[in-house]
């Protein structure tokens, strides 16, 4: 399911249909720099909106934590892309760290959903048919929680429409 | 300073897994972003294809520091490496061969005629490391 564009990005809150679509959106990618603009990859094994619509929780595995401290202490910027693996159907989520802690049980239950959704995508590649096993130790158990909030979403789907704008939140989180 | 890329890697660029790749603006705001490949130029850089005038093409111009995800996902395997921007190149055996395997990939994914290559922009690695499962 696409999403159409509209000439008025302003929104009060995460699109609903966004917001439907991380509930089926199968992978999922932060990313932070540091002062010296290098950029650091953090695997997000699970993610869940907020109840305020406005921000996304992001599960993070120790094995990519390097980097994130240092911009959770200095609430930096945070970047985000979501992607159903099979119809590539992908969104890139900016804004800023709000808060973090330690992962939970309940976090760990996100996670396990995000997990299943990524081995059931990742075994229709004929590759990886029968490594369901391997695919879902692939998805890492996170021990950080960290709620971003979201300014902006762009569109990331592959082609020339990549990069649009879709959305600019007027007063984030 | 430059780091070598093992031979154990060459398979995994060419493994058909799409591949993370993050950028950062002048202006200190990270992105993240899927790409098909990435191609093997020699034992100290790789080169990513340009397609479209993307964010990540407009951040590699401003800053050149990026860093990139190779997924092995049956071996539980990540290959983290670090890379500068260094150039672009549009004609030459780098270019023909990243397009004929652009159209490739385009064509098995049912997104054939969708992409057409700019130039193929070229990196130096500066560091290579893994991640494997526990």
């Amino acid at each position: 399911m696409g999403v159409t564009k509209t000439s008025e990005p302003a929104a009060r809150a995460i699109p609903g249909v966004i917001l439907q679509f991380l509930d089926r959106a199968s992978v999922a990618l932060g990313c932070t720099a540091d002062r010296d603009r290098l950029p650091t990859i953090h695997w997000v094994s699970g993610w869940q909106a907020d109840a305020d619509q406005k921000s996304l929780w992001c599960f993070v595995p120790r094995e990519f934590e390097a980097g994130l401290r240092q911009a959770i202490a200095a609430k930096g910027r945070f970047s985000m892309t979501v992607e159903h693996i099979g119809p590539h159907e992908c969104y890139q989520f900016k804004g800023r760290i709000l808060e973090a802690r330690p992962a939970t049980e309940a976090d760990a239950a996100v996670v396990a959903r995000c997990r299943e959704r990524f081995a059931a995508a990742v075994r229709q590649v004929p590759q990886f048919a029968g490594h369901e096993a391997a695919l879902r130790r692939y998805i890492l158990d996170a021990v950080v929680a960290v709620r971003v909030a979201v300014h902006e979403i762009f569109l990331q789907t592959p082609g020339p429409g990549a990069g649009s704008l879709l959305a600019r939140l007027e007063n984030p989180s | 300073m430059s780091a070598r890329l093992p031979d154990e890697i060459r398979p995994v660029m060419e493994n058909g897994v799409p591949v993370i790749l993050a950028t950062c603006s002048a202006d200190a705001v990270p992105n993240v972003t899927l790409v098909s490949e990435v191609y093997y130029v020699d034992a100290e850089h790789v080169a990513l294809s340009f397609q479209f005038f993307s964010k990540t093409v407009k951040n590699v111009r401003e800053n050149p520091h990026a860093t990139i995800i190779l997924n092995e996902p049956g071996a539980g395997r990540r290959w983290v490496l670090r890379v500068d921007y260094d150039h672009s190149e549009t004609e030459g055996p780098i270019f023909d061969a990243m397009d004929m395997q652009i159209e490739a990939i385009a064509s098995v994914t049912g997104m054939s005629g969708i992409f057409k290559l700019r130039a193929a922009d070229i990196y130096r690695v500066l560091g290579v490391e893994t991640i494997s499962n526990p």
